[in-house]
């Protein structure tokens, strides 16, 4: 797996076309390392200048050290399996948006961001999750149905608006709010993480990869890759990559929490294949 | 102390070069950001003179130097658990699922599922939000269908559905005692069942029309389920890339008389 030197500060520095070539980067890391900067210009229809300042903001010389960097990493943890690409045309192609998506999204979870989400969660303090309802309410749920599941208590899921904003400005202790947000843009989502930035609260968000209003507000932020989707104004939008860091999250807690997988009947953590 | 640096300390180096690693040594998380001219600027020294002092640690140049650092800064962390490897771990599983995929059985699904025929989807538990995600993201797409979360509801709906109806089960752990009940029911009035499980044991499966079966771990805290259901989740996100897919060639072809037409006249 390539890891390349991002954390939430670098990626927020990052302008939309910047953030495309980080994702092109993520998805053809082989390809690139063949590449000239022109011709890599030439695929992702960016400028040369844009590649070198997209370089340069995250932390390299130019884009023969980023090439350097990438041909190393690549070189310690081997080339990526190639995911299926399938005998049908279109089928192979839309499970290969997929799975980059899902690749992609997974080298963006740091471990300083699992850790500073383990202090939340180990804090005890009450956790508050704001479902907007549709498919998000789905990924919200998840993450407050495998909080409780894995022993945490004090975590409130709450469908309405006004009970939440209530909530937050009547808060006198220490609590934290999460926040899911495909879009980033949601007024709604906005509005409830500014009432808690003025009332201190701190929040945990995931949101989409390119810079958005509620990855600004957030104290940690974990991002993902996605592809917008609609059908006349409903939307379809792949949660997957949200599942994934959800599960990212509750699984490396419990590895967190007890590093050696307990056996036996007072049970800790415990997988059967 | 990080390892390059104790080789360096070893080497014998020009009062220059000594400079260079009281510098590096006093910021190295800085320095895996720089560049070589910012350096030289800080250091008020020549390129030269850091690639060779690169050179003397064996190394090809700055780059190499930087690389190096980076990694040993990243594994000299002190951490109990490593959130890289647990995700190498689940990035290899989820590549797993997608290499054991049956595309022309989800195909097979994905037109159950537009057929027009009435349509249930049942889950329950976990389970019960990979069964809503698809509900909903169905009906985005405009395929209606009838959610059931409680067991009890399924087993009496089972018997009073439609003989064209199409039922599709999510159960991460396919058990049996709970659901083999509405499964042979469902099989003797002749309903098409399609089961979604990561239990490859499970004595639902030569009771329904189609299973499909992922990876997923059967995880336990304390006795509750957290079976992370990513697989799962997995095949629905492609059953609905299908779907949708599907109504995409549906309304392609439904205008392709149209242009016939208009052609003709």
């Amino acid at each position: 797996m390539i890891t390349l030197n991002l954390n939430d500060q670098v990626i927020k520095s990052l302008s939309r076309p910047e953030l495309d070539i980080l994702k092109y980067a993520y998805e053809n890391t082989e390809a690139l390392l063949t590449m000239t900067i022109q011709e890599l210009a030439g695929a992702v229809s960016y400028s040369s200048a844009t590649i070198l300042r997209f370089c340069k903001k995250l932390g390299y010389s130019g884009f023969a050290e980023f090439k350097y960097a990438l041909r190393a990493e690549l070189r310690r943890t081997g080339p990526e399996i190639s995911v299926q690409s399938g005998h049908q045309f279109t089928t192979g192609m839309l499970i290969d948006t997929i799975s980059s998506n899902i690749q992609a999204t997974s080298k963006l979870i740091r471990e300083e961001q699992l850790n500073q989400t383990f202090r939340y969660l180990d804090s005890g303090c009450p956790i508050y999750l704001w479902s907007p309802g549709g498919l998000a309410s789905v990924a919200v749920e998840y993450f407050e149905k495998l909080l409780l599941s894995i022993g945490r208590q004090e975590v409130y899921f709450v469908e309405s608006v006004r009970m939440f904003e209530h909530i937050l400005r009547s808060r006198t202790g220490p609590c934290l709010l999460i926040l899911i947000s495909t879009s980033g843009k949601y007024p709604t989502t906005i509005r409830l993480g500014k009432i808690a930035q003025v009332n201190n609260i701190p929040i945990l968000s995931i949101t989409p990869y390119a810079n958005n209003e509620v990855a600004e507000l957030a104290d940690v932020n974990f991002r993902f890759f996605s592809n917008e989707r609609e059908n006349l104004g409903a939307e379809f939008t792949s949660r997957l990559p949200v599942f994934f860091v959800i599960n990212t999250i509750i699984q490396c807690y419990l590895r967190y929490k007890e590093p050696s997988p307990a056996d036996g009947e007072g049970g800790g953590y415990a997988a059967f294949i | 102390m990080l390892p390059l640096f104790e080789k360096a300390r070893r080497l014998r180096l020009t009062e220059t070069e000594k400079t260079i690693l009281a510098y590096f040594e006093a910021h190295p998380a800085a320095v895996v950001h720089m560049n070589l001219s910012d350096l030289c600027a800080q250091l008020y020294t020549s390129n030269a003179t850091i690639v060779r002092f690169c050179q003397k640690l064996e190394l090809s140049g700055f780059n190499d130097f930087k690389y190096q650092l980076r990694s040993e800064l990243r594994d000299s962390r002190a951490a109990a658990f490593y959130a890289d490897e647990y995700i190498s771990h689940s990035i290899a599983r989820f590549q797993d699922t997608i290499a054991a995929l049956d595309i022309p059985l989800l195909e097979e699904i994905a037109r159950l599922l537009t057929s027009g025929r009435p349509l249930y989807i049942y889950g329950t538990n976990l389970s019960a939000l990979p069964a809503r995600y698809l509900q909903i993201a169905l009906n985005s797409l405009d395929y209606p269908s009838i959610l059931i979360e409680w067991g009890d509801l399924l087993n009496g709906l089972v018997r009073n559905m439609d003989s064209r109806a199409v039922l599709l089960v999510i159960t991460a752990r396919g058990r049996g005692e709970r659901y083999l009940e509405p499964f042979r029911s469902a099989k003797a009035r002749g309903l098409t069942t399609v089961l979604l499980t990561s239990e490859r044991r499970s004595p639902l499966i030569p009771c329904s029309t189609i299973t499909v079966c992922t990876n997923d771990l059967q995880e336990y805290y304390q006795r509750t389920d957290v079976n992370p259901r990513i697989g799962l989740f997995t095949v629905i996100q492609i059953l609905i890339e299908l779907t949708a897919q599907r109504k995409r060639e549906a309304a392609e072809t439904a205008e392709m008389p149209e242009t016939t037409e208009a052609a003709d006249s």
